[in-house]
């Protein structure tokens, strides 16, 4: 059983080679928005991945560029970000592509045995 | 004990401002505030200072390297003002090198040139060809002169 590339189906998986970090923070996004640290704390019961501010800034900075991700105004210091209508779109593409590889693994581990 | 701790507790906040400091200005003025804030409350929620500001150093270092849009969009329309201005050039040089190069071989006048080029070499394929159409004959004589220049 061959698991290959289907993005032609639901358009290209841009979230293949954006980072863990990246889908992370789609993914905790995807449930409201939030500003950097509560991403953190969300990241880090979602997932148990503690991120580092540094990495967190930096794939906020790249999902925005890519118009996945939008600021909302500011509160106080505080910049809450949401996920956008194509950040959705990205994030349920990407998913599904990682399901078919999960379900295309866990058959193959069946099969085999192991 | 205290003194201690608000001696650690300051000397992180330096570190994760010296790491701060290494952002691209644009950066800084955008998260800064925040990204400080967020260092404090990971502070106090027990991550090592010296993790956070090594985080922070590594995404200057990435916020540094990654071109921005902006900059991206400005090269390209520099190479594109560059390429038009090479052909603007070009293309006024070739205009004005044709009537000046025309202009130079037919300054003599039509009856000096004639007999130059009779008393010079009697070559029948050099010399200008009568007009057939009935319309004026001078600029058909000194293109051919011209002409003669070049590939004679």
């Amino acid at each position: 059983m061959a698991v290959g590339r289907r993005d032609g189906e639901a358009g290209p998986d841009v979230l293949r080679r954006a980072g863990e970090a990246s889908v992370l923070i789609l993914v905790s996004l995807a449930g409201g928005a939030k500003h950097g640290y509560a991403l953190i704390q969300d990241i880090k019961e979602l997932a148990g991945v503690e991120l580092g501010p540094g990495t967190l800034y930096g794939a906020l900075d790249r999902l925005e560029r890519l118009g996945l991700i939008e600021p909302l105004p500011a509160e106080d210091r505080r910049h809450p970000y949401r996920i956008t209508v194509p950040g959705a779109a990205a994030l349920r593409v990407h998913l599904d592509s990682v399901e078919r590889v999960s379900a295309a693994g866990r058959l193959r581990l069946q099969l085999g045995g192991i | 004990m205290d003194d201690a701790q608000a001696a650690r507790a300051a000397r992180a906040a330096r570190l994760v401002q010296v790491a701060l400091r290494c952002y691209p200005a644009r950066w800084r003025r955008r998260h800064g505030d925040e990204a400080a804030e967020l260092a404090a409350l990971l502070i106090r929620d027990g991550a090592p200072p010296r993790s956070i500001a090594f985080s922070y150093l590594a995404g200057a270092t990435r916020a540094w390297l990654t071109p921005r849009p902006v900059r991206r969009l400005s090269a390209a329309a520099c190479a594109l003002l560059a390429a038009m201005c090479l052909l603007g050039v070009s293309a006024g040089l070739l205009t004005s090198a044709w009537p000046a190069r025309a202009a130079s071989t037919s300054q003599p006048s039509q009856s000096q040139s004639q007999s130059q080029a009779t008393k010079a070499s009697p070559r029948p394929h050099c010399e200008p060809v009568p007009d057939v159409t009935g319309a004026t004959s001078h600029p058909q004589v000194i293109i051919q002169a011209a002409t003669h220049d070049r590939s004679c």
